[in-house]
């Protein structure tokens, strides 16, 4: 075995192109399947720090039966006496506080949740303790939990914080525990507060809130599809049970990786599977070109291994000797596969997939761990094997040894290997083709939701968001009354072209506020039909400050104040829906909800469709817009500013103007328009870069095989070249002859590619938008695109035969 | 194909220099040849003495560094490729060695190749390389490939592609290098025949049994013609 290792450095040093070459296409090759394959690791696979994550799931509500909104504890209520699927459970609310007494008044992110949330998650503190039920109880002990990052930021890791008080909301609470280092379950949550709810003698329409994400655990043995499916009957039963809160509401539990992805429809594992699927094709066209490599240096060494098994080497011994060639530049290509990854994990990391925001630390972190490190030796000797194994036989094959013997250094590679060689290389155009077409298609499903009309203008707008609270602005005509100064004076503020409200800020990752509605004059034909709309609540100059067009009517103004008659502005889908093919404006329409009343509306303005939802980007879903004076709320004030340069100039006056009203009012999340959206398409981004770049490397290794190919087939065939001009052929024959030959078998890889597409598209389907997973456009595209490449990767070596000297051709008789 | 007095192939001082590594080496110097219509011509001479280059030079395959070579009277030292290919393709037939059959072809379509290029149609075709198979008795495997076929049945393929496309001078170099005394034989009575039929042939070989089936033997030595004899019938 040492002399096998030695003779194959010997020869690997000897043959340094070859060397070089195919160690710098299997460093690609490895070096992009490890850097995907640690994003899948930190994504899918890593531990988290909660207890048996396979067993822990979350039922997702349903709103209108597809749109994932938050549960309510009506539903947690019967999901766990109803049940058998879960061992526990518990539900949790995230919330934003007002944190004072720790310097700046700061805005912290929080939660309020079941002492049985967090045991369900199997949650074990770094100091301290978690809630005990005692604590959890109606008028329960003032008691928080705060994070490890939170702990290290305001105490600088004290070990004396436990029994310490923490002002939250003008409230003080004891510091009962530490939670681990990265946890921040549900949301990004750095505080904790006990629930301490007595759910029973809630009023309905608090326990009918859509204000909880539940999460559960799996009795030991119960896969998540029975879950799934009994939750589905129970909520089929609440519909009826409830029917002013649940009707047209549904459920899907998925699993807890799932929902940390922000992964509802699986999008992002079937991106990540789908560019698994893209770096394995990938690995294969590479070990192809090797495979080619390898034969043709097999070929050009008959005589040699013929030599050996004159000598007595057996075929196993020189299958032994090729194949430790074979692995010895696996082993290096996986050197270098390995270097390429680490350069190549943190600019994925940038371009991380997942529109989750929990657990970041977790989830946003690739690395080159144990286990990556294992999957790039793996993929490595894989590479090694498939390459290795075909030559390997070829080489160690000859039966027929004198004539091997006797050729001397004469070019031979018999039709046999010359099959090889063209059957490899169809292979690797097929493989191209398909990866080409899928990175086509995902390429254009980023590239037209990049397009989609938002319905507004992003550019130029900073946005600020702030919650005010409950204890200084108990009383609507004070928040209005604030409102309306912060308006005024950020509008004044120098560079200011206008500035507005509204309670959620278009497609931010934050829990979009939806109302059920109803239609002046219409009665429902269907008992189920559930009519649910985007609301939002702006101030005069919202919808002008974003951008927002006008179809009809008007906008919401200065003189839409309470006492007034209530107007609503509403989008082109909603009018649609509502009075289709009529001219709403003038109609009128309410809000319903259990157990209030609110007043009917006139539509006052149509305007064009918005995208309001992040998660509903793909489609137009109504939306409505109701004067803020009109509609006593306690939803957080988002400001939105339009400016006449760049925004981010604006945002310290924005931030002093504020101050100057409420220096005690905290303001987050201060950002443009344009950074908010940047966080849209993440996963999509993610998908169409790597995929582009995984179709265009294989497009560029098939070329270069080809290219290799052809150029070898040129050099195996220069005596048949020479004979053929003896005979008379003129330049253009012989060019015809090698582009012939290449062409055929680049059509004949296009072809088995298309079909092979024709399938692997299908599982594309979910990804995709605006365009069929048999797209014939990019089909084309892609076949056209590939035969030019095809030419051109055989033209060198059809130009070189055509130039070939007859006479030197022919003494290689 | 008689021209009267004037012989189809006239080579007037031909030399072909060869430079390598700024060293010039006199492949062939001031070489006068005349080959007349149905003259059977054998060329001999030791390794290197430039038998190859000479045959590459008659073949239209190189060009002579100096000197005039005319075929049937025209002038085709400095034609351009593309034309001499035209003209190799028309009035030049080669034998090779190591018969040279191109191994993915049939029998058929190695006869045939020529003729494709020439542009000749596809019935002409059929009935040329039919005729030329039968003629060397090998029209019963027309479909086979050459690995079929044993090395004297190869050569004669070879000897049928030369043949079919009629050209003025079929051209051999060592035509039995590479076969058993028998097969070497067989082929060497095939050239006699073809001759006996009309046919010019000029042929480079080492052996002198075979070199006696000329009328001619042109003997070379370091590229220069030393003995130009005629062979009693």
């Amino acid at each position: 075995m040492i002399n096998d290792l030695r003779f194959a450095f010997r020869l690997l040093l000897k043959n340094r192109t070859y060397t070089l070459v195919a160690i710098a296409a299997l460093a690609f090759s490895v070096g992009a399947n490890t850097a995907i394959f640690s994003a899948i690791n930190s994504l899918l696979l890593r531990p988290l720090p909660v207890e048996e994550i396979d067993r822990l799931v979350y039922p997702i509500a349903l709103r209108e039966g597809f749109d994932p909104f938050g549960s309510s504890l009506i539903e947690y209520v019967a999901y766990r006496d109803r049940g058998h699927s879960f061992v526990s459970s518990g539900a949790a609310a995230q919330r934003s506080f007002n944190l004072t007494g720790h310097g700046e008044p700061e805005r912290v992110r929080g939660a309020t949740v079941m002492a049985t949330y967090l045991t369900t998650l199997g949650v074990k503190p770094a100091l301290g303790r978690i809630f005990t039920a005692d604590e959890d109880r109606p008028s329960g002990p003032a008691v928080v939990l705060i994070s490890y990052e939170f702990w290290q930021r305001h105490f600088g890791g004290k070990a004396g914080v436990i029994g310490e008080t923490l002002n939250l909301e003008g409230r003080n609470y004891n510091i009962v525990g530490v939670l681990p280092p990265g946890f921040d379950l549900p949301g990004a949550a750095e505080v904790w507060l006990p629930l301490q709810a007595n759910i029973d003698s809630l009023p309905l329409v608090e326990r009918a809130a859509s204000n909880y994400e539940i999460a559960a655990r799996l009795k030991p043995g119960v896969p998540l599809k029975q879950a799934d499916t009994e939750l589905k009957a129970i909520a089929r039963q609440l519909e009826g049970e409830y029917p002013e809160f649940r009707r047209g509401w549904g459920v899907k539990v998925i699993s807890l990786r799932q929902q940390l992805l922000g992964d509802l429809e699986g999008r992002v594992h079937k991106a990540l599977f789908a560019l698994m699927g893209g770096v394995g094709f990938l690995l294969l066209i590479c070990c192809a070109n090797i495979a080619n490599l390898q034969l043709a240096r097999g070929i050009a060494r008959e005589r040699e291994l013929a030599l050996r098994r004159a000598l007595g080497a057996s075929r196993g011994r020189l299958v032994r000797q090729l194949f430790t060639e074979s692995i010895l530049l696996a082993v290096l290509g996986g050197i270098g596969g390995l270097l390429l990854a680490y350069w190549l994990v943190p600019a994925l990391a940038a371009l991380n997939p997942i529109q989750g925001i929990s657990l970041a630390a977790f989830l946003r972190h690739f690395e080159i761990d144990g286990r990556v490190l294992s999957f790039a030796l793996v993929v490595s000797l894989l590479a090694g094997v498939i390459s290795g194994l075909l030559p390997a036989l070829k080489g160690a094959g000859a039966d027929e040894l004198m004539p091997r013997i006797k050729q001397g250094d004469q070019r031979s590679g018999g039709a046999a290997s010359r099959q090889w060689l063209n059957s490899l290389i169809v292979a690797e155009i097929a493989i191209a083709m398909t990866l080409l077409i899928c990175g086509g298609l995902i390429v254009q499903t980023f590239q037209r939701l990049q397009h989609v009309d938002l319905g507004f203008h992003p550019k130029n707008l900073l946005t600020l968001k702030m919650t005010l609270p409950e204890s200084k602005y108990s009383e609507y005509q004070k928040r209005v009354a604030f409102n309306d100064q912060v308006l005024d004076r950020i509008k004044n503020l120098s560079g200011v072209v206008s500035a507005g409200s509204t309670t959620n800020i278009p497609l931010e990752r934050e829990i979009a506020y939806d109302a059920r509605f109803e239609i002046e004059g219409r009665v429902p034909s269907n008992p189920n039909e559930v009519l649910i709309t985007s609301h939002r609540i702006v101030s005069p100059d919202y919808l002008k400050t974003i951008g927002i067009t006008l179809m009809s009517g008007r906008f919401i103004d200065e003189n839409d104040r309470a006492g007034s008659l209530p107007v609503v502005v509403i989008s082109e889908e909603l009018a649609r829906q509502a009075w289709p093919g009529q001219d709403p404006l003038g109609k009128r329409l309410k809000r319903v909800r259990a157990g209030q009343t609110f007043p009917w509306m006139t539509v006052v303005g149509v305007v064009k469709n918005v995208k309001e939802d992040l998660f509903n980007y793909r489609i137009n879903r109504p939306v409505w817009y109701v004067p803020y004076a009109q509609v006593e709320n306690h939803f957080p004030v988002n400001l939105v500013v339009r400016t006449k340069n760049d925004p981010t100039s604006l945002t310290a006056a924005a931030r002093e103007a504020i101050r100057a009203i409420d220096p005690d009012q905290p303001v987050s999340s201060v950002m443009t328009m344009n950074t908010n959206l940047s966080g849209v398409l993440v996963t999509e981004r993610f998908s169409a870069v790597l995929m582009a770049a995984l179709a265009g490397s294989g497009l560029l290794l098939a070329s270069i095989g080809l290219y290799g190919v052809m150029a070898y087939s040129v050099n195996q065939r220069t005596s048949e070249i020479g004979v053929r001009v003896a005979l008379g052929a003129q330049p253009r024959h012989v060019f015809q002859l090698i582009m012939g030959h290449g062409m055929k078998l680049t059509l004949l890889g296009v072809a088995i590619g298309l079909l092979a597409a024709w399938s692997a598209t299908r599982l594309l389907v979910s990804l995709l938008f605006g365009l069929g997973a048999r797209d014939a456009t990019t089909f084309s595209a892609i076949t056209l695109l590939l035969g030019i490449v095809g030419l051109l990767a055989c033209y060198l070596p059809a130009r070189s035969a055509m130039r070939l000297n007859p006479v030197e051709a022919l003494r290689y008789e | 194909m008689n021209n009267g007095s004037k012989p189809l192939i006239h080579l007037e001082d031909v030399t072909k220099v060869f430079l390598t590594d700024e060293v010039e080496t006199h492949a062939l110097s001031g070489i006068h040849l005349d080959i007349k219509d149905g003259e059977y011509v054998s060329i001999a001479g030791p390794s290197g003495c430039g038998k190859s280059t000479l045959l590459s030079i008659l073949g239209l395959l190189d060009t002579p560094s100096g000197g005039s070579y005319s075929l049937k009277g025209s002038e085709v030292a400095n034609l351009s490729f593309p034309e001499r290919a035209r003209i190799r393709n028309r009035e030049i037939g080669f034998i090779f060695q190591s018969f040279n059959l191109i191994g993915d072809l049939t029998v058929y379509e190695n006869v045939e190749l020529p003729l494709t290029y020439r542009g000749m149609s596809s019935g002409d075709r059929k009935s040329a390389v039919t005729q030329a198979l039968e003629r060397v008795g090998m029209g019963h495997r027309a479909k086979h490939l050459p690995s079929q076929l044993s090395g004297g049945q190869q050569q004669r393929v070879a000897v049928a592609r030369a043949l079919a496309g009629k050209p003025a001078i079929l051209l051999a170099d060592e035509p039995t290098g590479n076969l058993d005394s028998r097969n070497g034989e067989a082929v060497m009575e095939l050239l006699r025949e073809l001759h006996a039929a009309g046919a010019t042939i000029c042929m480079v070989t080492h052996d002198p049994r075979f070199a006696q089936n000329a009328d001619r033997t042109v003997h070379l030595f370091d590229g220069r013609v030393v003995e130009d004899n005629r062979i009693a019938a």
